[in-house]
């Protein structure tokens, strides 16, 4: 059988006082793999400051809809954790960081996110252990982000194609207007 | 700068352009046919980041040879025969399997760490700063790289024994990393470049010692190489007759 | 069926009516789905279907291109190509991500496509025959791309919409990149304006093709079309590319392979001759002039990196004893 690798879930922070933001998965044997993968899939244009990695299974997540259904269920609890809070705030957003709760089991970091948040109404909770990430060190930021910064020609802005036909249009226009005099 | 000295450093740089060139397009060879969509992604960042490299070093030696840098790059690249390249047999050698791509970007980039923090401290302010620039890049190479060679030495029978095999071929060609480069021994003596021989002492040691913790044996005794930049395998021209069979179908023009 | 009332649909599909329902007025209201949501088993199938296919024409799509690196000829279309390339692996890896949040696993997905069983886009069976290709590649095949990836950012499946507005950003590059190169070349030496002219004669009628059959010939377009996952047809988005096309080219001065096009005043729009529609089910069933070389390309990749994936799991499950 073969193996493309488990999966890990990326999140990303694109500036200093931005939020950190899922973004999708790599594969990777492991964590410090799927930090260099992270690196490698989701900073090929210069826009982050740091990453975070976490096993796809390790992620707890409770849509609107699921919440509504599942209300009675208790998964069983454990001794008390940390626990992230990430939540969809809008319909075409990625999960964004809210904040961190205590808990003894995922879902009950769900409940203690809606008590402890109560402010925010998110349309999606995704929670997982503190436990579970591997950030990126501050040191290592550089090496790994700086790279992207100097390859300019991935930038669409880098190609004035639309400035190119108007004076390739001219061009015809005005050799027209001479052969017109001639 | 004395225009000695100018010049010589040209000739040294562009040795330098040239290994992070062929070196780029081997593992640009990659792109498409990796063992996995992760490592398609990785092999091509490695191989941008070799041939921006190389970019960068071609535009300093035109700087000191006063041609214009936006052109004088790929009339090197382009326009040269194979026989007037200068990288190491090294980086010309076809890409192998995995484990011989591998293993060789970690020879290369652990000595190219050591070099880039020696030029980093050069004499010569433009070419300090551009080493400073790459060797940001080369350390996350060379994370990449040690990662490779350590699960690889390490993770399965077959996956071992492969990697002691490429050790086994590419150690006498990574011996010649001790020679000096062109112009070498003025420049170092200026306190412009490092003495290879020197960077050379402290990358065995460093680069035996991660290999026996990665499973793998470095054989000391291998024989050595060629040290000659001036002599390439056959390898070469193959492989510079891809990189210029579109730029010289029309030598005129601009591509 | 599929223009029919829910509850028919439902009896049809053999789902729960009121489940149904509501699952349809979330799409209405513009909501986005996602995976933890009650979707209808055909809206899931129809998603991992569509979401696969467009993740192997990604991989697959890197082959055609990616014989060029090595021949880009300057530094700068070298950096360019290999970067270009890059991201279509990337495009790949978010695809296959917005598959796996529906359940398809990766290996599933990948072992269908070695298989033959999956599909992938038709374009990636023609060869590249001179670099100009990859100047066509660019701006047309890209640009087609485009106008489809812009209409799947707004589908009503969070992930795959999500991994499409990235994507979009991307492919913009693509196509500005090509659309440079074939600009510059039709204005260039007289072995480059040659070159140009081949390639977009060549490519030309295999990128109409790509936005898929007709309309009435489309069988899956109904459902798609009623779940949100597509807001607009086949031929509406090829006339838009038609129309965004032909004048550009024609202002480079390169000439369409098709005595039939002209403007319709009435219409506003440019008519092509017809589509040979026989050529493009002979490349999608496996017969065009590239399939063969692009599948043995991806399955020898496959067979030979798995030593490699194998090691580096052998490594962490090692790992993880002494840890534990």
């Amino acid at each position: 059988m073969d193996t493309q690798w488990p999966r890990f879930m990326v999140f990303q922070q694109e500036g200093p006082d931005q939020p950190v933001v899922h973004n999708g998965t790599v594969h990777a044997p492991d964590a410090e793999l799927a930090m260099l993968n992270a690196r490698d899939v989701f900073v090929r244009r210069p826009e982050a400051v740091a990453l975070w990695v976490v096993p796809a299974d390790a992620i707890f997540t409770q849509t609107q809809e699921e919440l509504a259904q599942a209300a009675e269920t208790q998964l069983a609890a454990g001794p008390l954790a940390s626990y992230y809070v990430f939540g969809k705030f809008s319909q075409q957003a990625q999960c964004r960081q809210v904040g961190q709760v205590q808990a003894s089991s995922p879902l009950a970091a769900v409940h203690a996110a809606i008590a402890t948040f109560a402010d925010k109404q998110p349309l999606w909770w995704w929670v997982f252990p503190a436990s579970a990430v591997l950030k990126n060190e501050s040191t290592e930021a550089e090496p790994m982000f700086s790279a992207a910064r100097y390859k300019t020609f991935k930038d669409q802005a880098e190609y004035p194609v639309v400035t190119m036909m108007r004076a390739l249009r001219n061009q015809k226009a005005n050799h027209k207007d001479t052969e017109n005099t001639k | 700068m004395e225009r000695a000295h100018q010049y010589a450093l040209s000739g040294y740089l562009i040795a330098l352009a040239d290994d992070e060139l062929v070196l780029g397009h081997r593992d640009s060879e990659w792109t498409g046919h990796a063992p996995i969509l992760e490592e398609d992604i990785a092999f091509a960042n490695l191989a941008l980041d070799e041939i921006g490299h190389a970019k960068l070093w071609y535009e300093l030696a035109a700087d000191l040879l006063g041609e214009d840098k936006t052109t004088y790059p790929d009339r090197l690249v382009y326009f040269r025969d194979a026989a007037q390249f200068r990288n190491l047999q090294l980086v010309e050698l076809p890409k192998g399997d995995w484990a011989y791509s591998t293993l060789r970007q970690y020879l290369f980039d652990a000595f190219e760490a050591l070099r880039l923090e020696a030029l980093s401290q050069s004499s010569y302010t433009p070419l300090a700063d551009v080493a400073a620039r790459i060797r940001t890049e080369e350390l996350y190479h060379l994370r990449h790289s040690q990662a490779w060679v350590l699960r690889l030495g390490l993770g399965t029978q077959e996956s071992g024994g492969r990697m002691q095999a490429a050790l086994d071929a590419l150690w006498p060609y990574a011996q010649a990393l001790a020679a000096p480069l062109p112009g070498e021994r003025d420049l170092h003596a200026a306190g412009i470049v490092p003495s290879s021989a020197d960077l050379f002492e402290r990358w065995s040691g460093e680069v035996t010692q991660f290999l026996a913790k990665s499973g793998l044996q470095a054989n000391l005794q291998s024989p050595v190489s060629d040290f000659d930049r001036r002599t390439h395998s056959p390898h070469l021209p193959a492989l510079i007759e891809d990189l210029q069979s579109v730029a010289r179908l029309d030598p005129e023009a601009t591509w | 069926m599929y223009g029919a009332d829910v509850e028919q649909i439902a009896i049809q599909l053999n789902e729960d009516p009121q489940k149904l329902a509501d699952f349809e007025a979330r799409i209405a209201r513009g909501e986005k789905i996602e995976p933890g949501d009650w979707m209808p088993a055909e809206y899931r199938r129809q998603l991992i279907r569509m979401i696969s296919q467009h993740a192997h024409s990604e991989v697959v799509g890197m082959l055609p291109e990616g014989a060029w690196i090595t021949k880009a000829p300057s530094l700068r279309r070298k950096l360019i190509l290999l970067a270009k390339v890059q991201d279509e692996a990337g495009h790949g890896q978010y695809l296959y991500h917005a598959a796996e949040t529906l359940g398809a696993t990766r290996e599933e997905m990948l072992d269908a496509l070695l298989d033959g069983k999956a599909k992938y886009s038709s374009i990636f069976n023609y060869h590249t025959t001179t670099w100009a290709d990859n100047g066509a590649i660019g701006w047309l095949v890209d640009g087609a791309a485009i106008l489809n990836q812009t209409m799947l950012a707004r589908c009503s499946y969070g992930p795959y919409s999500r991994a499409m507005v990235r994507i979009c950003m991307e492919e913009n590059f693509h196509r500005k990149q090509g659309q440079e190169m074939i600009i510059l070349y039709s204005q260039g030496t007289p072995t480059q304006r040659a070159m140009v002219q081949d390639a977009i004669t060549r490519w030309w009628w295999p990128t109409l093709m790509m936005f898929g059959p007709h309309d009435a010939d489309s069988p899956n377009s109904g459902v798609l079309i009623r779940w949100g996952i597509k807001t607009r047809t086949n031929d509406e988005l090829r006339q838009e590319f038609i129309n965004q096309l032909v004048p550009d080219l024609q202002a480079c001065g390169i000439v369409l392979p098709d005595p039939d096009l002209h403007y319709d005043e009435a219409s506003g729009n440019w008519r092509t001759g017809p589509i040979d529609w026989d050529e493009f089910w002979a490349v999608l069933k496996g017969n065009g002039p590239a399939n063969a070389e692009r599948m043995a390309a991806r399955r020898q990749a496959h067979a030979d990196g798995q030593w490699v994936r194998e090691a580096a799991a052998a490594y962490a499950a090692k790992n993880q004893m002494q840890v534990n």
